[in-house]
């Protein structure tokens, strides 16, 4: 299964990679690159600028411009509690907002599907990471309400389908014109 | 010791200097002594706004180089007691003063002074951060547009990284009737991108166009909406509580007829 081994990269990549926390909001201007993961601690606003080479994660409203997976990691994803980047890259992908669809008032999570960035909603509790990340929980030897909860889903991916595309995820606008 | 204030933007436009003039003679209204420095070097307006232009003699440049003494180059305001002007030179460029003179003038100044309020350039180079080197605490004034919201941002983030922490936010020039049919950026927009405290709220208003013009500070207009707003301003400065003033209020006579018989 095509999911299976990009877990397996992902799982290998990922004891690599080092994680910087941001306990602060970004303001326009101000940016933050680092090799490895960033965790922003406040708001990513307008005009400021996230980049790193594994997942950003922004406890707060991404506003700015965000590129996770900066080296070329496609499994890299971006989860914030408000998802309204004004530009958002994975890897080598470019996305933008569609025009006039108004923001989720819930968490999301970003991540390359099928060659395109989709956007999901994200539960807490639920695993992130397309399958990859429960089948890294499981060789790590994950907590065991992790397999009950892959248990109620049946062990299909712990996600909730997107709003916008009957199950599917909404998808993002590749191109920037 | 006071308190120095500077008063910036990052936009040009967004009435900084109406601030300065406006909040300078509310705070002097209430019986303080306030000194408002224009650091605003080759485009003074601060001392037309408040209708001292033809009172300078020496200016911000001269006390800086030493050709004149600090109090030699402050202009006394007649109409109100206890403010008093430091202009900035027309004929210089921002470069003619170094921050750690501005510093050095502000520290003076605050021996003397209740407020030392200055009144920032436009943009984020070499004048604002003059302005800002001497200033202990920062308001920021913004329009309720994305443009001025978002250079706004951008100065807080330098404000911060300059340690002058915690600025207060002033939003000018809102007009309550375009926000309400959502025409018009909403106070709560603003702060939730800025987050920040709010210290008040302008209406659009033309009044102050008139009494700009005239070089009469808008606080002094008890009719005037503007006026209010800033005398709000001011109190809040001084530590009061007071709450936003009601920016409904100024409808036209219909919309006010319709709400006293509840169709509004």
């Amino acid at each position: 299964m095509a999911l299976e081994s990009g877990a397996n990269s992902w799982a290998a990549g990922q004891e690599e990679k080092q994680t910087i926390l941001i306990p602060r909001t970004l303001r326009s201007g101000q940016s933050v690159f680092y090799p490895g993961n960033v965790v922003v601690i406040g708001d990513v606003n307008p005009g400021a600028q996230v980049t790193a080479t594994g997942d950003v994660i922004v406890v707060g409203a991404l506003r700015g411009m965000v590129h996770a997976g900066a080296g070329g990691d496609e499994g890299a994803m971006v989860v914030a509690f408000r998802l309204e980047p004004t530009q958002l890259r994975i890897a080598n992908h470019i996305s933008r907002p569609p025009e006039g669809m108004p923001p989720a008032k819930q968490p999301e999570v970003a991540r390359v599907k099928n060659g395109v960035v989709t956007i999901e909603a994200y539960v807490p509790g639920e695993r992130v990471g397309a399958g990859s990340r429960s089948a890294f929980f499981q060789k790590g030897g994950g907590p065991e309400q992790e397999e009950g909860n892959q248990s109620a889903q049946g062990g299909q991916e712990g996600l909730l389908p997107g709003k916008f595309n009957g199950g599917e995820g909404k998808e993002w606008a590749k191109s920037l014109s | 010791m006071g308190e120095i204030i500077v008063i910036t933007s990052g936009k040009g436009g967004v009435g900084k200097t109406t601030a300065t003039a406006n909040i300078g003679a509310g705070l002097a209204m209430r019986g303080y002594k306030v000194a408002l420095v224009d650091a605003d070097i080759g485009l003074r307006n601060l001392d037309v706004v408040l209708g001292l232009e033809n009172r300078i003699v020496y200016d911000l440049v001269d006390v800086a180089h030493g050709y004149c003494r600090l109090k030699q180059a402050l202009i006394k305001d007649k109409r109100f007691d206890g403010l008093y002007l430091l202009p900035a030179a027309q004929t210089k460029d921002k470069t003619a003063v170094k921050p750690e003179q501005m510093k050095e003038i502000c520290h003076q100044l605050s021996e003397e002074f209740d407020y030392v309020i200055i009144d920032c350039p436009a943009g984020i180079e070499q004048g604002f951060k003059n302005a800002i080197a001497g200033a202990e605490k920062a308001i920021v004034v913004t329009t309720p547009e994305v443009s001025a919201v978002r250079d706004a941002d951008r100065v807080i983030g330098l404000l911060e990284a300059a340690e002058l922490r915690e600025p207060k936010l002033i939003i000018n020039r809102l007009r309550p009737r375009m926000v309400k049919q959502g025409d018009m950026m909403n106070i709560d927009d603003i702060l939730d991108i800025l987050a920040v405290d709010l210290l008040g709220v302008i209406p659009e208003d033309e009044q102050i166009i008139v009494t700009t013009n005239k070089g009469e500070p808008v606080v002094q207009d008890q009719r005037s909406r503007s006026g209010e707003a800033f005398r709000n301003i001011a109190r809040r400065i001084l530590g009061e509580e007071v709450p936003l003033m009601d920016l409904e209020r100024n409808g036209n006579l219909l919309t006010r007829l319709r709400k006293i018989i509840g169709l509004g």
